[in-house]
């Protein structure tokens, strides 16, 4: 049905008269980077390169996380979606499930030459024989503090799973708790609870073959871990998302937080104390220096079938990706989206924007711990779709939930969410 | 009428009690709205204000559309009230005054309308307006409005057209009146306060609709309050000063529109008809 | 006054609109759930009643049909309550008290999305204005997370829930009220019969058969109530505010399984038909044609 459509929309396309030829080729862009400031950087990006590119007019469609896992498939299967549609890695193998995605190898291995890629970005996109889409932008979660609350208490910043539970508690007091961590059956969680199997061994949930193998010791023993430090988070953590655990840690209420960054609100809506921030890299169970993190490399899909079309859009992303442009995309929220290119990382329109100057140290360690990053169902060079559903439904967070809200033993727990996973699967 | 002092002390508690019920969270949302941010987060909240700032309100109007989601919201719940009250009120009032076969059965499966969950009517009312060029449009969320407040109104006004003495619509009849023009002539005007209660109920929950208007609605321009505000609130932070301010916008209009005519959807329920 | 063909005329509008936008989809999904589709615009074969077999025999099913009475009771328990003691007081006459129900109306006028934010915010431990006060107060110790526990979300949605429509459901209540004559409170007034014995003797049962509608299509309104729990807790948490328009929604868009999404709404649909049908009769019984 979406095919025969499509096929009619380029027939019209191409049976419309040789006039169109001086009509711009129009494109639409969907991405869930809502807050106002970066609809406006986007914006201010995009009116240059319309400028510089008269065939072509592209315009946004800023788009809401919680909606765009129900909108885009219905829109797509519609005939009414976007030529390009940011992703985060679970969300392109349903696009690809639904016929909307062709390989866009060749044009990331063009880009690849021109800017070097991280490869563990092209890796999350590159499966089944071919790449789903291109790396535009990268986060990851690190360990964020306060110098000087860390100073107070007497305690060094934590490298072990011993040290940051023990930091936690030296931290915790009347008025302060010295960690907070979410425990909510939504994304964050899901990024969190990973952040912390992944530093303790149980960074892959699917074998070689593409058997879930969830279940097993090093899972358990990080949901443990996991579970014995909610005694330091606030009792509303079950109920946490991203905004809440940094407005704690803004307010002082947290000593500790798990979270991409902390430097917009912290400059906004906090002291703003360059100085005084610390972050560092999500402790190892056993303290080896190997720390890893979760990385989501956000990419963007192409979706449009039509040569025309196609090209704009490639034209576009090659244009934000030049490193002059690069840096201005990355800061329309600074200090959170890191950049997939090496050209980028030291590009000069990165490191100028004012607010990265001032917490240059920072991001540098943050681009630093990105660097070993890795994502749940897209370690092992090949992805299976029911991640998908396992992303979509939670199903690591939920399985916390079941351990701290309903005090099912974790060992119990995990095997549950096999079997979670396995239903999901069917 | 006098009533004993204790019983006037019980109604001031009562009321005393719904006052803080529903007034407080306003207050605490709009006074929020006007304070600097560091005060908004801050552990021990302040109940009446200790700073003062527009930087939200400038912050939410400047960067965001928020008028443009504003201007969709009035037009798509005007519009579902009117085309409501131009479904409901014949369909009304052949109910419950014009006799036919069937009448009974029918009353009782407009009712039944809301006897499924609406999500399940999601998926194929989507297609179905693919189908018809009607994704993000805001006809679209018109005829979803409607379908749903349809049947309600319909039984709402059943009561203010009940209330009407027989006499005047016999006397009208007489007169040699098609029902078309009793019913426009006679019955509307006799009506009106209801008929008003019955528009304010559409347009209301024209006003307040989320999940299809989230996922009919494609386009930044067509979008209406509830999703636009809900996009405003940041994906991977929380500005808080910004959603108090969003929320007060997102209130205000139908404060004054209550301001204005408000009296008449309470007079309209509990008068229904002018005697 | 028999005009068959004008009548008709004057319901079919109506009538063919609601078979358009609602019952025309609702066979659409009966037949979806027949067939095994997953994500939203792919096409499937026909399974017959396998999903049927699947979801009856799913323990989360039976767990959100449970959650679903649960919550319709809860709410209409504490709306009714809420309800009727506003409407009683706003019966009254007193100075301010047209104000007083115009404004009342405040918290269904607002979106839900806004009332989700607003308790979301007031019910936060940091920034929150709940617990400060509760502990002020005395009534708490350590501030209490809301949603931290699945009975304690619950209870709180319905609170959230119920706070948004008591004033509507008073109003409608109210509206009954002021259709009974005031002679016959005031003939019983002479007869010397107090307050309570005049709520019970004459409010009560002159209002029960409104009261009886708004149940009923109280009832259903409730049952299908999905924004409010999907934007605050998602129909956590582990599970226990998921009702069954949360575990739809989720089958549908996060599971990717529109089938069995389909199939849990034709089951629900069944649910609240048998309801509303049994329902309706006993209205009809009572003589609900005033």
């Amino acid at each position: 049905m979406k095919k025969q459509l499509t096929l009619l929309l380029a027939g019209g396309m191409l049976a419309a008269p040789a006039t169109a030829i001086a009509d711009p080729v129009e494109i639409t862009v969907w991405h869930m980077e809502q807050p106002p400031h970066r609809v406006e950087r986007i914006q201010s990006l995009i009116d240059e390169f319309n400028a510089a590119n008269p065939d072509i007019m592209v315009s946004q469609e800023p788009q809401n996380w919680g909606e765009i896992y129900a909108k885009a498939p219905a829109a797509v299967a519609a005939g009414t979606g976007p030529d390009m549609l940011f992703a985060i890695p679970d969300f392109a193998p349903i696009l690809k499930d639904i016929g909307a995605l062709e390989s866009v190898a060749d044009f990331v291995e063009e880009l690849d030459g021109a800017h070097d890629f991280v490869d563990s970005t092209v890796e999350a996109y590159s499966y089944d024989g071919g790449v789903w889409a291109v790396p535009l932008y990268n986060m990851t979660l690190n360990l964020w503090y306060r110098e000087s609350v860390l100073e107070e208490a007497g305690i060094a910043v934590p490298t072990s799973w011993d040290e940051w539970r023990a930091a936690a508690e030296a931290l915790t007091t009347d008025d302060q708790f010295g960690m907070g961590l979410p425990a909510n059956r939504q994304l964050y969680t899901d990024q969190t609870v990973y952040s912390v199997m992944v530093n303790g061994g149980a960074s892959e949930i699917y074998n070689e073959d593409g058997t879930l193998r969830f279940d097993n010791p090093q899972t358990v023993a990080a949901y443990e871990f996991y579970n014995s430090m909610m005694e330091f988070s606030p009792p509303d953590a079950p109920s946490w998302t991203w905004g809440e655990a940094e407005a704690c840690f803004a307010s002082r209420s947290c000593a500790m937080v798990m979270q991409f960054t902390v430097i917009s609100t912290y400059e906004n809506q906090a002291e703003g104390d360059a100085s005084d921030l610390g972050v560092a890299a999500i402790p190892t169970s056993d303290g080896s220096g190997d720390n890893a993190t979760i990385a989501y490399a956000n990419a963007v899909m192409l979706l449009s079938d039509e040569e025309a079309r196609r090209e704009a859009s490639k034209e576009f992303i090659r244009f934000l990706l030049q490193p002059e442009n690069y840096g201005r995309f990355l800061n329309m929220e600074p200090g959170l989206f890191m950049p997939v290119t090496a050209d980028g990382a030291t590009a000069e329109s990165f490191w100028s924007d004012p607010m990265v100057q001032e917490y240059r140290d920072q991001i540098e360690t943050v681009i630093a711990n990105g660097q070993n990053g890795r994502l749940f169902g897209f370690t092992s060079g090949r992805v299976y779709p029911a991640i998908a559903a396992i992303s979509a439904q939670n199903v690591l967070a939920e399985t916390l939930q079941s351990v701290v809200v309903t005090g099912a033993e974790p060992a119990d727990a995990v095997a549950a969410g096999q079997d979670r996973m396995a239903d999901l699967s069917r | 009428m006098r009533r004993p002092l204790r019983w006037s002390i019980a109604l001031a508690a009562g009321l005393l009690v719904l006052a803080a019920l529903i007034g407080l969270p306003f207050w605490w949302v709009v006074s929020g709205a006007f304070k600097a941010p560091q005060e908004i987060i801050a552990r021990v909240p302040t109940f009446f204000p200790q700073s003062f700032t527009l930087e939200h309100f400038e912050k939410l109007l400047s960067a965001s559309d928020y008028l443009t989601y504003l201007v969709n919201s009035v037009f798509v719940s005007v519009l579902s009230a009117l085309v409501t009250l131009v479904l409901a009120i014949p369909a009304s009032y052949a109910f419950f005054r014009l006799t036919f076969r069937g009448r009974e059965t029918l009353y009782r499966i407009i009712l039944l309308a809301y006897a499924f969950p609406s999500i399940v009517v999601l998926i194929p009312l989507f297609a179905t307006f693919a189908r018809l060029g009607l994704v993000d449009t805001r006809l679209a969320l018109v005829l979803v409005n409607v379908a749903f407040a349809l049947p309600f109104a319909i039984w709402m006004l059943r009561s203010f057209f009940a209330s009407i003495p027989r006499e005047i619509e016999e006397a009208a009849r007489l007169d040699g009146g098609a029902p078309l023009t009793v019913l426009l002539r006679i019955m509307i005007p006799l009506t009106a306060p209801g008929i008003a209660a019955v528009a304010i109920f559409a347009f209301v929950t024209s006003w307040t609709e989320y999940v299809f208007a989230s996922v009919m609605i494609l386009s930044d321009a067509k979008r209406t309050i509830p999703v636009g505000f809900s996009g405003i609130i940041g994906q991977y932070q929380v500005d808080w000063g910004l959603l108090l301010a969003g929320a007060s916008l997102a209130i205000l209009p139908v404060v004054l529109l209550f301001a204005l005519i408000g009296r008449w959807f309470v007079t309209g329920l509990t008068e229904g008809a002018v005697k | 006054m028999n005009r068959p063909l004008i009548a008709f005329a004057f319901v079919a509008p109506a009538l063919v609109f609601l078979a358009a936008t609602l019952a025309w989809p609702l066979v659409s999904a009966f037949l979806l759930s027949l067939q095994n589709v997953r994500s939203v615009g792919t096409t499937g074969t026909w399974v017959g009643l396998e999903n049927y077999q699947y979801i009856l025999a799913n323990a989360a099913f039976w767990r959100s049909t449970g959650l679903s009475f649960g919550w319709v009771i809860a709410n209409a328990a504490l709306q009714t309550l809420l309800a009727l003691l506003a409407a009683l007081i706003l019966h009254q006459k007193f100075p301010g008290v047209r104000v007083a129900r115009t404004w009342i109306i405040l918290t269904w006028i607002v979106p839900t999305v806004v009332v989700v934010m607003i308790w979301r915010w007031l019910f936060s431990t940091s920034g929150g204005m709940i617990n400060p006060i509760l502990l002020q107060l005395g009534i708490i110790d350590r501030p209490v997370g809301f949603f931290a526990t699945p009975e304690s979300a619950f209870a709180t949605l319905v609170f959230i829930n119920s706070w948004r429509w008591f004033p509507f459901i008073a109003l409608m209540m109210l509206a009954g009220m002021s259709r009974i004559p005031s002679d016959l409170y005031e003939a019983a007034r002479i007869d010397g019969a107090g307050a309570f014995k005049r709520f019970t003797r004459i409010t009560w049962p002159l209002l029960a058969p409104t009261l009886t509608v708004l149940l009923i299509v109280g009832t259903l309104l409730s049952f299908n109530v999905f924004d409010v729990i999907w934007l605050m807790t998602q129909g956590g948490p582990a599970g226990g505010t998921r009702t069954l328009p949360v575990l739809i929604y989720e089958t549908a868009f996060r599971s990717y399984r529109m089938s069995e999404a389909a199939t849990i709404a034709v089951l629900a649909t069944a649910l609240l038909m048998s309801f509303a049908v049994l329902a309706t009769r006993y209205l009809a019984r009572s003589g609900d044609e005033r």
